[in-house]
């Protein structure tokens, strides 16, 4: 049976005690594709029931609630049964199973949160600003996993003074910090007009990264392990 | 606005400088623009699969030295530039606002003299902290020969300071680099590791050097063997405090009589940062890795030749060698080592449990054994066989009819 629910955290608790007792159960919270012969239940979130297992699990590890916030933020298309997995086992020993490294649940999950996590500190530099004429800052992305609230924090702490936005193009969502304070809106697309120097700053960066490269050590496959061409896209320097 | 052409003479000057890392430095926000980020960041990587991080550049590429394995030397025919404090501020204030870089790294050629050199980069540090409030990551590059309370006021500003001491040894520094003394190379290393002690034990307010200092040398200019090479590195970790070492292979930029025609190759840089990390993270001495006399093999990492002269050590078994031994087990890593110690609280790992946890088993399991299994070679000289071997195939290519570009394009046209 798979059980389809909304994504959050509410959601995915509800369907966990639905789930539990079921063995060949699959958790899902995205469109999913059934196999013949295959059963879906779509799940409503129960605020009370959800909050009584989170109680639950939080007096079996004190942390589990921060792992389960990364591994919903994941894009990976499993992540839904890598939670339900490592929560099961969570159920089952009582006690945290992090580093039960040789369990095929809890490796499971140390993957999916180490991939959320090093996307994250990925993007702390992939990101690119746009300067606007007010003087704000915005920046398109596409990351694969939903994390960029989570990475606004890191460019509050360095730019206190600039207003600047975030823009996940894909999930048509944005981060946005306005001087002040911090919030999430939906966004599906934005008009923006550049500084005057824009462009200018930018041909210089292009040059810049021209220049600093040593060509007769090309080690292309090097640069596109550390650096994915998936995250070229909006990246001035690797623009022709 | 600085302009395009000085950007490119003052950076091609800097490229060859191998330090870009922007780590270890927490310093925060005080109004204005930026903060340390003590794990560091990589900002993008070029072609040659180097990060660039910081931006690094020269002040000047207008050198009165004449070191001959230079770009800048002053009798090279190259064209020159130097750039004001207030360009290079403006620059790197709008980088980073763009996150385009983490950071400056600011070097230059000895313009003029050493300390009217150190004194331009001190100006600059100190206006881009106070003038334009800049609280990110900044390396600066010692001069040389200049006065010590010069570089002691620009300490204050910076987040790292370094020295190049270039060449292994004193005679080769003498040879190649004839205005340099290992005496003006070491000593401010030293007074400004001392100066930074004081400061840490009179626990005075603000920072000085939070990120330390790092070093770098060419390998492969002189006749050094990594032996030689690895002693000093050590000595520099141990009583220096240095944070790295860095090397970087020597590349005929120059034509001289007095230095090797051909470029030292990379995998002898590679085995370097190797046996490096394994002085700075793995527990070995560098006695260890390689007799003083002696170059690393080519033919295997630095810690598989370690295992295969020590094989009397081995194998250990998995599931009750401590970390450290563990850590000297022939592919297994700090982040290896780590699950198997965690995972190992749990249960007995089997060999099978350590393919799982993707702990890499090629060289490895030659070393250990699982709950008293082993799944290696019969003995030492098969060993020592199989990992050359495995190192010699990772080089090689499969060649195909259409491999030589002349037939692949004979047969595209029909012709073959």
């Amino acid at each position: 049976m798979i059980y389809l629910y909304d994504g959050t955290k509410e959601g995915f608790f509800t369907a966990f005690v639905l789930a539990y007792g079921d063995g060949k159960a699959r958790l899902c919270s995205k469109q999913a594709q059934l196999a013949l012969g295959e059963e879906a239940v779509s799940v409503s979130t129960n605020p009370a029931r959800a909050e009584k297992a989170e109680r639950r699990f939080l007096q079996f590890d004190r942390s589990c609630i921060s792992d389960l916030n990364k591994m919903l933020r994941s894009g990976d298309c499993d992540r839904d049964d890598t939670a339900f997995g490592y929560f099961r086992l969570l159920a089952a020993f009582k006690r945290p199973v992090r580093q039960m490294l040789a369990r095929r649940e809890a490796l499971a999950a140390d993957e999916c949160i180490r991939r959320v996590n090093t996307e994250i500190h990925r993007m702390h530099g992939f990101i690119r600003f746009l300067e606007c004429e007010s003087g704000a800052l915005y920046a398109p992305c596409s990351p694969d996993n939903d994390i960029i609230d989570l990475l606004v924090p890191h460019f509050r702490g360095r730019f206190p003074e600039f207003p600047f936005l975030i823009h996940d193009v894909t999930r048509k969502k944005a981060a946005v910090y306005d001087g002040k304070n911090t919030f999430l809106a939906p966004l599906d697309r934005a008009e923006i007009i550049l500084s005057a120097d824009e462009e200018r700053w930018q041909s210089l960066w292009k040059e810049y990264y021209k220049d600093v490269n040593i060509p007769e050590r090309e080690r292309l496959k090097q640069m596109r392990g550390y650096m994915p061409a998936r995250y070229w896209k909006f990246m001035p320097e690797l623009h022709r | 606005m600085i302009s395009e052409s000085k950007l490119k003479i003052l950076t091609e000057g800097a490229k060859y400088d191998v330090s870009c890392s922007s780590s270890g430095s927490k310093r925060q926000n005080a109004g204005g623009m930026g903060n340390g980020y003590a794990m560091g960041c990589c900002h993008t990587f070029t072609p040659d699969g180097r990060c660039v991080s910081l931006l690094k550049i020269l002040m000047s590429n207008d050198c009165v030295f004449n070191c001959k394995y230079c770009v800048n030397r002053c009798d090279a025919d190259v064209p020159r530039a130097t750039a004001t404090p207030d360009e290079l501020c403006e620059l790197v204030i709008d980088f980073y606002k763009r996150n385009y870089i983490e950071g400056l790294f600011l070097s230059s050629a000895v313009c003029k003299t050493p300390n009217y050199t150190m004194e331009r980069l001190y100006l600059t540090v100190k206006k881009l902290r106070t003038e334009y409030r800049f609280h990110g990551y900044v390396h600066v590059k010692g001069i040389p020969h200049a006065d010590m309370a010069l570089i002691r006021e620009t300490a204050k500003y910076a987040d790292r300071m370094s020295y190049n001491i270039e060449l292994p040894s004193e005679r080769s520094l003498k040879l190649l680099a004839p205005q340099k003394s290992k005496e003006s190379l070491l000593l401010p290393m030293r007074a400004l590791a001392e100066e930074k002690l004081a400061f840490k034990e009179e626990k005075k307010r603000g920072l000085f050097l939070p990120a330390g200092q790092t070093t770098q040398m060419i390998v492969g200019a002189s006749p050094e063997p990594d032996g030689q090479i690895l002693r000093l590195s050590q000595s520099l970790y141990r009583a220096n405090g240095l944070k790295r070492v860095y090397y970087s292979s020597y590349m005929p930029v120059v034509h001289d009589s007095l230095l090797p025609d051909l470029p030292a190759g990379q995998l002898r840089e590679h085995r370097l940062y190797q046996a490096d990390w394994l002085l700075r993270f793995y527990g070995f001495s560098a006695e260890e890795i390689a007799p003083e006399g002696e170059n690393l093999s080519l033919e295997m990492d630095p810690k598989c030749a370690w295992a295969v002269r020590n094989m009397h050590l081995f194998p250990v078994e998995i599931n009750r060698a401590p970390l450290e031994v563990l850590l000297r087990v022939p592919g297994i890593g700090g982040r290896s080592a780590y699950k198997i110690t965690e995972a190992r609280r749990y249960t007995a790992l089997t060999f099978d449990d350590l393919k799982k946890m993707r702990v890499v088993l090629k060289r490895a399991k030659h070393f250990i054994t699982c709950g008293g299994k082993f799944f290696g070679a019969k003995n030492q000289y098969a060993v020592r066989g199989l990992l050359a071997a495995g190192e010699r195939s990772a080089n090689a290519e499969q060649l195909s009819l259409f491999s030589d570009r002349a037939n692949a394009i004979a047969a595209l046209t029909g012709e073959l």
